[in-house]
């Protein structure tokens, strides 16, 4: 290399190239989709957290010192948990480490070439901070030199937080192995993501039927206990300058850059004596703890009679779901959303009751858990699919497979979940019963027509189980599981409306209530029914011929 | 079906992306017991070759056949009689070795029970895998997925065995192994249809080869015919794969660069 600029030069060259290549070259739906989103997503939620920040700095002028501590705070924190993994990628993980290490570049450029890889995802997340603190700013009247310098603290925590993560990593590399810990990390970033989101739209829900004025005292009272954080620095250095105390805001500056400084060069060392360690991708530590060898004591299917793929292929994927920290963590935050909004929802304070509202929260939880759990079931076996395709076993068989493993578990949450919102909203034991049996239902009709859709569109060459599905797949997943579900709500209302007509109970409006439209209605119910059954039937059909004929990635793979 | 002496044919096997041909109407059988070699450069239509011959792809045209029976005809009669062990075997990293040997038997069928379990170990121990047959595959070195991909094809004795590699990433001991259990297979009647890079593997093995070059067969049979239609007397196998696939003349070209380089 041709100096230590020269390499640093190289380095971030190569990765902005990489990237460049796999926005440029990539799938064009892709990117499209992400220009559109990106479109809507800074104006709608850059401008917004702007406004709030304005109009917090407008009517709350007393409060701007802890609110921007809080915000400083509440951020770093953020940027903690769900940058995490991308820090441990790039510093710990990534293969092409490898190549910068045996290479004539020393560590301080690696270091700090993959540091900026390793902001990317604070970077993003600290977006929001950044809008948030110029809204507070402009609404506060702050002179001019508080946006620039607002700018630069929020670079500066970022910097101090990836540096932060990276030591962190340096310690917990010596006792557990990299990728082990970026599962984890991606596991707790996931699930903060969800709640995160899941705070947002219920608390959204109560802010547009609360009128009560905001009471900022908490919020004093919490800035008070934490003033002692260093995250709390960049927060009283911008507030001292929207005041006009430019001698504290000083005092605060130089002391946050000097922190910054500290961690900088602590992450920097700890990093180069974690490679001369030969840790994280170079060979990892020895774990804290060993798995116990499976031998003989995973034996636990029939010991006679002939070999069955059904149970061979449930076994399997069972004990991949177990053993595999990745997917599970994947699944963990898909499964949080359906579960915390049925259960914020199914609240009698949120006075969403009645029969009615516990079938459209059994509707919605079995789609989501039945789109999580089936819609990647095909796709994940990934090169094993070749093992499948070559077994003298029929791609029906394998459908069936998939279903079968999914459907106990949609269908015992769907029975806990059932039971709990029948208690809570004091339903009777027939109402129970109608839950239930919808329930099941619904969960068997959502499962496959969720394993159809992963089984028409697969991406066996993914490596994320959430990229596994290509964009037709996961659009006849969705709208095969919306038809399935107007289909199946239309039927339980007709049979149910229907009996009531029949007995002359019913209250249809114009129509007349009698036994005639009763059972015509009952017809109709049982016609829908007949439907679903076509629909699932149908997309079932579709997956197999595409299974029987697929070869994309078998021919690209080698 | 199995009076054909053929175990495997290939009837003018076609595959072609988009105006590519990647194999471009190859023709050939391997008789029963017998160890064939299918040799070619990267790229030739070695692996796309095999994997329509074993139902993974479809041909563009024409036929494949496996104990006389058409694989895209009847894929479940056929696939019950092969084993195919692709250059990378797939194994799931989530499954120990014994477990995975389990799921392969399972998948075909094979009946429960002592035999089953007592077959298993012997290969477990034949591959020098019976140590670690309680770790997970992921944490296996690419020697040893090889060789529990290998256990999982003879674990259920299937009459054909198609094998693309099969020695790749092997040490010398297990290498010398694979090649003398090839040979009593077939001595025993199992055919094998070995790919491989290997010329001293294949002309060590293999009574006939087929060379095959830009997706055509270029010559076929066994040495002393390959010497005869190439005119080569006295050649070994690397010779005649050499002048029957000639490229640019590769001595030239290296000294080119080492002259350029200086």
């Amino acid at each position: 290399m041709s100096g230590p600029g020269g390499a640093l030069r190289v380095i971030v060259g190569a990765e902005l190239r990489a990237s460049r290549n796999r926005l440029v070259k990539g799938n064009r739906t892709r990117l499209v989709a992400l220009v559109i989103v990106l479109l809507f997503a800074i104006p709608f939620l850059g401008g917004g957290t702007f406004t709030l920040g304005a109009t917090a700095g407008h009517f709350l002028p007393f409060a701007v010192d802890p609110l921007l501590a809080a915000a400083f705070t509440g951020l770093s924190l953020l940027m903690l948990l769900i940058g995490f993994p991308t820090v441990i990628a790039s510093l710990f993980v990534g293969r092409d480490l490898l190549q910068l290490v045996v290479a004539p570049v020393r560590t301080r450029d690696i270091f700090v070439a993959r540091l900026v890889t390793a902001m990317s995802a604070n970077l993003l997340i600290s977006g929001v901070l950044l809008a948030a603190v110029l809204g507070l700013g402009a609404g506060a009247g702050a002179p001019l030199i508080y946006f620039p310098v607002g700018l630069l603290l929020i670079a500066v925590q970022v910097l101090v937080v990836t540096s932060l993560q990276a030591i962190l990593m340096t310690v917990i590399v010596r006792w557990v192995p990299a990728r082990l810990a970026r599962d984890v990390a991606a596991a707790v970033a996931g699930l903060t993501g969800a709640a995160l989101y899941l705070t947002w739209n219920l608390s959204l829900r109560q802010t547009f039927r609360s009128r009560a004025r905001p009471d900022v005292s908490g919020l004093t009272s919490l800035v008070q206990r934490i003033d002692w954080l260093p995250t709390t620095w960049p927060g009283h250095a911008l507030s001292a300058i929207a005041g006009g105390s430019i001698g504290v805001a000083l005092v605060w500056l130089l002391a946050t850059l000097l922190l910054a400084a500290i961690l900088v060069a602590m992450a920097e060392l700890l990093y180069e004596r974690t490679l001369l360690a030969g840790l994280g991708v170079f060979g990892d530590a020895p774990s804290i703890w060993r798995r116990r060898s499976t031998a003989r004591t995973s034996q636990t299917s029939p010991q006679r009679g002939e070999g069955n793929p059904y149970f061979a292929i449930a076994r399997k994927d069972w004990l991949g779901f177990r053993r595999d920290v990745r997917r599970l963590t994947r699944l963990l935050p898909a499964l949080l959303l359906p579960v915390g909004y049925a259960a914020a929802l199914s609240q009698p304070a949120r006075s969403l009751s009645g029969f009615w509202s516990n079938i459209a929260l059994i509707t919605f939880l079995s789609m989501f858990m039945a789109s999580a759990l089936s819609l990647p079931s095909i796709p994940s076996e990934r090169r094993g699919f070749q093992l499948l395709r070559m077994a003298p076993l029929s791609m029906w068989l394998l459908l069936r497979a998939k279903v079968f493993i999914a459907f106990p578990v949609v269908v015992a949450t769907m029975l806990v979940f059932s039971v709990a919102v029948a208690v809570i909203s004091k339903s009777g034991a027939a109402q129970l019963l109608e839950l239930v049996i919808f329930g099941v239902w619904l969960a068997a009709g959502f499962v496959s027509i969720s394993v159809s859709g992963g089984a028409i569109d697969p991406r066996f060459d993914a490596t994320d189980d959430r990229r596994a599905v290509g964009l037709v797949g996961s659009l006849a997943a969705i709208g095969g599981s919306l038809g399935f579900a107007v289909l199946s709500l239309g039927a339980l209302a007709l049979f149910l409306f229907g009996e009531q007509a029949a007995g002359g109970g019913a209250n249809l409006g114009p129509i007349p209530s009698t036994p005639a439209v009763g059972f015509a209605m009952i017809l109709g119910g049982a016609a829908l029914l007949v439907a679903c059954a076509a629909l699932v039937g149908i997309l079932l059909w579709i997956a197999n011929s595409r299974l029987r004929s697929f070869e994309a990635s078998i021919a690209s793979s080698s | 079906m199995a009076t054909s002496p053929a175990a495997v044919e290939a009837r003018q096997l076609v595959k072609r992306y988009g105006n590519l041909a990647a194999v471009d109407g190859v023709s050939f059988q391997a008789l029963r017991g017998e160890v064939f070699g299918f040799l070619g450069a990267n790229g030739a239509g070695k692996t796309t070759t095999l994997r329509m011959l074993c139902g993974l792809l479809r041909p563009t045209s024409g036929t494949a056949l496996i104990d006389g029976i058409d694989i895209q005809a009847d894929p479940l009669a056929a696939k019950a009689r092969l084993g195919y062990l692709d250059e990378e075997p797939f194994v799931h990293p989530h499954l120990s070795g014994r477990e995975f040997l389990d799921f392969v038997a399972d998948l075909y069928r094979m009946p429960r029970g002592r035999q089953r379990e007592e077959r298993m170990s012997r290969l477990l121990n034949l591959f020098d895998l019976a140590k670690k047959d309680g770790d997970l595959i992921g944490s296996y070195s690419h020697g040893m997925r090889q060789k529990i991909g290998l256990a999982s094809l003879l674990i259920r004795e299937p009459s054909v065995l198609l094998l693309d590699e099969p020695t790749n990433g092997l040490d010398p001991r297990s290498a010398r192994l694979v090649k003398d259990l090839l040979e009593e297979l077939a001595a025993r009647g199992t055919t094998v249809l070995l790919s491989t890079h290997i010329l001293e593997v294949a002309q060590a093995l293999c009574r006939r080869v087929a060379i095959i070059d830009r997706g055509r067969i270029v010559a076929i049979g066994s040495m002393e015919e390959l010497r005869e239609q190439t005119g080569s007397e006295g050649a070994d196998l690397e010779d005649l794969f050499l002048k029957l696939t000639a490229g640019p003349e590769s001595r030239e070209m290296i000294e080119r660069l080492l002259d350029t380089g200086s």
